[in-house]
């Protein structure tokens, strides 16, 4: 839902051209390094594994700077500091969670995947589902449902590429779309998981070196924090306030959704997998944390700092929420740093499209054969062409109407969170969760979640105010997990492999 | 592993975390419900959003730590505390008085109730809970015989799949 808030108001509203001499140098630049890194992790790749979850493994750095890349995406620059900007510190709880999430999913989830990972050789999500409730239903009603997500989160991201390379290099909205899925597709196709964890390394690192700068300049611009607070204070008090201009339940909402629905966002639990060394966990979540707090001091600082500029007439009122970026950038900061800033949009839509496709070509290629009993005699070569016919369709799909592209990025999170939460995370966790459990939950989510945000697109429910579809989805899910597993309780032992259940127990 | 006492003190702990969690949830839910409320969402449902929310996390949590007969050992000081931070942060911003306004005294830059979110809330747990899994690690979470022994596991379950004749799970090519 990060990214679905920023696509859907990329859709409304189109960046303003950025296309200056420096911002297209680096933009340049910024391609050249994406496509070098591309051939080199080309040359890698020679099996499905490292295809798909990067062969030997990962080292600890890189995958900590390439998880931030694709946990963040192109909304902490953009639709962030907008909606910040709309409705004030209410904003802030879409990211608050950032100071537990990472240590819960490691806690929960990335020791007992990454050993299964060891031990059974697995290499989805889907697969660890079905290693822990040894069923193919399980495993594949789980990569139904995150092909449903993936295809929102595709048409929205390709969408969201078309829009910034079009603002960066002022190529129309739907070569910007071919172009940013085309590189994308390339590095995909040809790399595999292992191009797009070293594309992530560079994109995070230049998210994280803008993030920093732009904080740094919003700051010094604005006289510090309590100078920008002050000038808010006098014109806007609600800004300030510890909901913002949200209901408290909108704000807690948003608080329960991003921070237990981290535990179902395939980019990244996929990557527990990668981990070359299981015993580098133990600095995962502190580097993670701290990389994301580095990505979204942009989020913060200007969401809060051009509140103040426009409120002492510093900057002009802004045509709406979503120029708060572009505004800051194109009208106050050095232009070098506006460059950097858009390069990283253009990095963390290209990372997250990246880390998709590759989950979406495993669950077609992998999960699905695996679920009706067969196997896919040559996953690498098949992996490469569904990930070029995703990315193809993908690009197809975010040219057709803004509203339905929208719609299709807005239950991505939820539809995760809601599926995947209750049979993969507190699954691994208790051995009394069944099979029958896990099923009922899974479909629980998809039925729920598509449902009630079909019903809200088209106008025939409204749901009341602070109350998400995405939510509901989720502590539906939640209960149903908890109620069949209680009711089917009698089988829950003999449906555990030994193996699965050392990994559990350890 | 001691299995015998070790699973009965694990099952102790989790049997509580699950109990919590399906508590935490209920309650998220019953404030979701309430919303839906003709005449307007009740004041005490955001309440229930403000404590079921670290009640859940906070299980969850612990589900995931419990190893064996030690339970959660030492961790249950840092997720105590993660526990009282978010009930606290959450509590003050709704009972709190809106006192804000152009004089108001600035904690860090931030108005007092924003600030107790922003900085207690988003960062307080980051300087607890990432270092209290970085210095439980080997006892709590993974050590070098865990791996070595679910590797052994791994190189068994490979020869079974060999001698049944099984593809290779990852289809490797020839280079």
């Amino acid at each position: 839902m990060i990214q679905n808030t920023h696509m859907s108001t990329l859709l409304q509203v189109a960046m303003p051209s950025a296309a200056r001499p420096a911002v297209v140098a680096i933009g340049i630049l910024y391609f050249a390094v994406v496509l070098t890194i591309s051939v080199w992790a080309a040359r890698k790749t020679r099996t499905a594994r490292d295809f798909f979850v990067a062969g030997k493994g990962i080292g600890l750095v890189a995958l900590t700077v390439a998880s931030v890349s694709v946990s963040v995406s192109g909304f902490a620059f953009i639709g962030g500091p907008g909606f910040i900007y709309a409705v004030g510190l209410g904003a802030m709880y879409i990211v608050l969670p950032a100071a537990v999430t990472n240590v819960m999913g490691a806690w929960v989830l990335a020791k007992r995947m990454r050993l299964l990972g060891e031990a059974r050789s697995l290499i989805t999500i889907p697969d660890a589902i079905g290693a822990r409730y040894r069923s193919r239903v399980a495993q594949g009603l789980s990569a139904v449902a995150i092909l449903f997500g993936i295809v929102g989160y595709m048409a929205t991201n390709a969408l969201a590429m078309g829009v910034v390379i079009n603002s960066i290099f002022g190529v129309g909205l739907g070569w910007g779309i071919w172009i940013g899925m085309g590189v994308t597709l390339a590095y995909s196709a040809s790399g595999g998981i292992l191009a797009g964890i070293y594309n992530d390394v560079f994109q995070g690192t230049l998210m994280a070196l803008a993030s920093v700068l732009v904080f740094l300049f919003v700051l010094k611009f604005g006289g510090g924090l309590g100078e920008i607070s002050r000038t808010i204070l006098a014109h806007d008090v609600a800004f300030l306030g510890p909901w913002g201009k949200l209901t408290p339940l909108a704000a807690l909402s948003f608080f329960f959704v991003f921070s237990m629905g981290s535990l179902g966002q395939p980019q990244a639990v996929h990557k527990y997998y990668m981990l070359r060394d299981p015993l580098q966990l133990k600095w995962y979540p502190l580097l993670k944390t701290l990389g994301l707090v580095l990505v979204l001091l942009l989020y913060f600082s200007v969401g809060v700092g051009v509140k103040a500029f426009v409120l002492s007439g510093r900057l002009a009122p802004l045509a709406s929420p979503d120029q708060a970026t572009p505004a800051l950038l194109l009208n106050v900061t050095p232009i070098i740093l506006a460059a950097l800033v858009f390069s990283g949009v253009a990095a963390a839509t290209m990372s997250a499209a990246n880390s998709f496709i590759n989950i979406g070509a495993a669950v077609v290629t992998h999960d699905l054969p695996v679920a009706f009993g067969r196997r896919v005699k040559n996953e690498l070569l098949w992996g490469r062409a569904v990930t070029v016919l995703i990315a193809i369709a993908a690009a197809i799909t975010a040219q057709q109407s803004g509203a339905m592209v929208a719609f299709l990025g807005i239950f991505g999170w939820g539809l995760f969170a809601s599926t995947l939460v209750p049979a993969l995370a507190v699954g691994l966790n208790w051995q009394g969760a069944t099979r029958a459990g896990a099923m009922a939950s899974i479909a629980t989510g998809l039925i729920v979640t598509l449902a009630l945000e079909t019903a809200a697109y088209r106008k025939a429910f409204t749901f009341p105010a602070g109350v998400t579809a995405s939510a509901v989805a989720m502590v539906s899910s939640f209960l149903v997990f908890f109620i069949v597993s209680w009711l089917t309780r009698r089988g829950a032992p003999s449906e555990i492999d030994p193996d699965v259940r050392l990994v559990m127990e350890l | 592993m001691d299995r015998g006492v070790g699973n009965i003190a694990e099952d102790a702990t989790k049997r509580v975390a699950l109990v919590a969690l399906f508590v935490g949830i209920a309650a998220i839910a019953t404030g979701y419900a309430a919303a839906f409320n003709p005449r307007g969402t009740p004041t005490w449902a955001p309440w229930l959003l403000a404590i079921g929310i670290p009640v859940a996390l906070v299980a969850v949590m612990i589900l995931g730590a419990a190893r064996g007969r030690r339970g959660i050992g030492t961790l249950k000081i840092p997720f105590a505390f993660v526990a009282l931070v978010l009930v606290i942060g959450f509590g003050a911003a709704l009972a709190l008085p809106a006192t804000e306004g152009p004089l108001s005294t600035l904690w860090l830059g931030l108005p007092a109730r924003a600030a107790i979110v922003i900085y207690g809330v988003g960062l307080l747990p980051i300087i607890v809970l990432p270092v209290a899994y970085a210095l439980t690690f080997e006892t709590q979470t993974l050590n070098a015989e865990d791996v070595a022994l679910v590797r052994a596991l791994g190189r068994e379950n490979q020869a079974a799949r060999e001698s049944a004749g099984a593809a290779p799970r990852d289809n490797e090519l020839e280079a």
